[in-house]
């Protein structure tokens, strides 16, 4: 395939996805409000509370975090879910395409949203609470976005790589599998105070090593030795699990029927 | 690049597939069970079969949505599952109950998977009008496809299947649920594209008129197995279903019809005597002379050649 039809099949999805998300009228909804909800009700949380100025910007950071994360990974999950629930599926899979298109496509439109998600909510956490998102730099703030974008192109490819395993009725187990290892990421504690199990887990999700690269922007000092290096390896690492993953799963949903199945 | 199989658009051989479906108690469905079909480079052949006979199984399976359990299957050339990324390129699907992003409309369903077959600027947007006009769709290309009618989703997804000007198209029951102006203006429009385009298309159809209009052969499956394949006529010609011989007689019809040469049943009904007869045209002129001989007055006659309608009865059978 030459790099111009790559290009234009990324561009396709890009379009594709950008064109559902103008078109649904419960997009701004799902782009704005829970995130929103998050970061009022975990601010005012922390003023009940009486946590220090640092102590709230750790827990902040988590929650525009895991709110960046989401609203993107669920993007990159939209490379089959929409065409699952239209059933069409069996369309994008006719067409001379690798499942690369379709999740390096989605995943661009959610890192547009992404980053308008992210300005957001730092605008509206220096407003309400006073915590200045962008207090350590354009460069830091570049990584720890990029970081996020990166978990979250991988736990979307994997939600996808369920949905082409076991149908749209994995759905629900889908989102609860991935969020769940998530929660685990530290993204409202540092990793130091979790069970050694679950640290173990924490350790192996990179965003845990984002989190605590941007973290200590903010005063605290850091728990690993190289936390952007370690971040960006397991995340090549995991990215190319999951592909081949969702790429396993293609494959046998092309043999068991399945792609017929959720299409028409 | 004059062999035989080289002019073979599909060179499938006992391609079978069986289903298993349910995590906990598997139940398995033998879809197909060594089915081998050729079809020439720019034909137009149908697979004509009861419900369940396994005809989108194996559309799927030729056009790679699929892949088989045994056998083989050669589609323009290519191996349909090791070559199945090259394959694609070159050939495409509709099927008739179709469907597609709902909120996208009408053109930028086109459009999507226009670039997806690596189309792009004035050739994308040429190839999108083009199409949008040859299906008739111009009034409906702002419109969300969720709110076209079932003949209009069926044209777009004509109009889609077509965005990558195939050489093989797969039409899984084109006309299904078309009233029958919508009807005849599609399969016109299928025929032109061979007539035009010296496209290949493998049709399913559960409307024999259509397979006997459209289709220089057709291949009847039941139970994923080809139980007979060929031209309409050679099909009706070796079930043996016979011409009738329809005769308004008068004062009635003799004893002797019923077992005269080549007749093989007669009835009477509503003043008619049906005789069915091996060949029409060869035992008429007797029947008519011998009837003329004994004084009988033949005041009406009618011959009908059996539907295929019938040939697909006795073969479903
Ligand atoms: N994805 C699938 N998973 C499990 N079983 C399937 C699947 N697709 C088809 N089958 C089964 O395989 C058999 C053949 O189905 P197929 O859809 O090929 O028949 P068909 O000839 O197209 O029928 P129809 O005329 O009703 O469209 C049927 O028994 C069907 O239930
Ligand atoms: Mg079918």
């Amino acid at each position: 395939m030459s790099w111009r039809a790559d290009a234009l099949a990324v561009w396709a999805v890009v379009v594709r996805n950008a064109l559902m998300a103008s078109r649904n009228v419960f997009f701004f909804f799902e782009l704005l409000f829970w995130p929103i909800v998050g970061v009022l009700s975990i601010g005012l949380m922390t003023r009940f509370l009486g946590l220090t100025p640092a102590q709230t910007s750790f827990v902040l950071i988590g929650t525009i975090a895991l709110s960046v994360v989401n609203v993107c990974q669920l993007e990159v999950a939209y490379a089959v879910l929409m065409d699952v629930w239209a059933k069409s599926i069996k369309h994008q899979f006719l067409a001379p395409i690798g499942i690369r298109h379709l999740t390096i496509g989605s995943w661009l439109v959610g890192m547009v949203r992404g980053v308008a998600l992210f300005t957001l909510l730092a605008v509206l956490a220096w407003w309400a609470f006073g915590f200045r998102v962008f207090a350590a730099g354009g460069g830091p703030v570049a990584v720890f976005l990029i970081g996020c974008f990166l978990n979250a192109w991988i736990v979307g490819v994997f939600v996808c790589a369920l949905i082409t395993l076991f149908g749209n009725r994995a759905e629900a187990f889908a989102w609860a599998s991935v969020n769940l290892v998530l929660v685990l990421a530290g993204i409202y504690y540092p990793v130091s105070v979790l069970p050694p199990p679950a640290a173990a887990i924490a350790r192996a999700i990179p965003l845990t090593y984002f989190l605590d690269a941007y973290r200590a922007h903010f005063g605290f000092t850091s728990e690993f030795a190289a936390p952007i290096a370690t971040g960006l390896g397991l995340s090549v690492v995991y990215a190319a699990l999951a592909h081949l993953a969702f790429y396993s799963c293609v494959q046998r949903a092309r043999r068991t029927g399945l792609l017929l199945k959720m299409s028409e | 690049m004059s062999s035989p199989a080289a002019s073979l658009a599909i060179d499938a051989r006992e391609v079978a597939k069986t289903f298993r479906s349910g995590w906990f108690r598997p139940r398995t469905t033998e879809a197909l069970r060594g089915v081998t079909l050729e079809v020439p480079r720019g034909a137009i052949v149908g697979l004509l079969g009861p419900n369940g006979a396994g005809k989108t199984t194996f559309l799927s399976i030729l056009a790679t949505l699929l892949i088989p359990d045994r056998g083989s299957a050669r589609v323009l050339g290519l191996d349909v599952v090791r070559d199945s990324l090259a394959l694609r390129r070159r050939l495409n699907m509709a099927s008739g109950r179709p469907s597609f992003l709902w909120s996208l409309r009408v053109a930028e369903i086109v459009a999507f998977y226009g670039r997806l077959y690596g189309l792009s600027g004035s050739v994308l947007r040429a190839r999108v009008d083009r199409l949008i006009e040859e299906y008739e769709l111009t009034p409906y290309r702002r419109v969300p496809y969720s709110e076209l009618s079932t003949g209009l989703k069926q044209r777009v997804a004509l109009a889609k299947s077509l965005v990558n000007d195939p050489e093989l198209l797969f039409l899984d029951e084109p006309t299904l649920g078309l009233d029958p102006d919508v009807s005849v203006r599609v399969r016109a429009h299928i025929a032109a594209l061979r007539r035009e385009r010296g496209m290949t298309i493998v049709l399913t159809t559960h409307y024999m008129r259509e397979a006997e209009e459209l289709c220089d052969d057709v291949a009847f499956i039941k139970a994923g197995r080809i139980l007979d394949a060929g031209t309409p006529d050679e099909l009706k010609r070796r079930i043996g279903l016979g011409d009738v011989i329809a005769l308004r007689l008068e004062p009635t019809a003799p004893a002797w019809l019923a077992t005269a040469a080549g007749v093989l049943r007669c009835t009477t009904n509503d003043g008619w005597t049906e005789c069915t007869v091996d060949e029409a045209e060869k035992r008429l002129p007797d029947l008519l002379g011998r009837l003329q001989a004994e004084g009988v007055t033949v005041r009406n006659v009618r011959v009908r050649e059996p539907e295929l309608e019938e040939v697909f009865v006795e073969l479903a059978r």
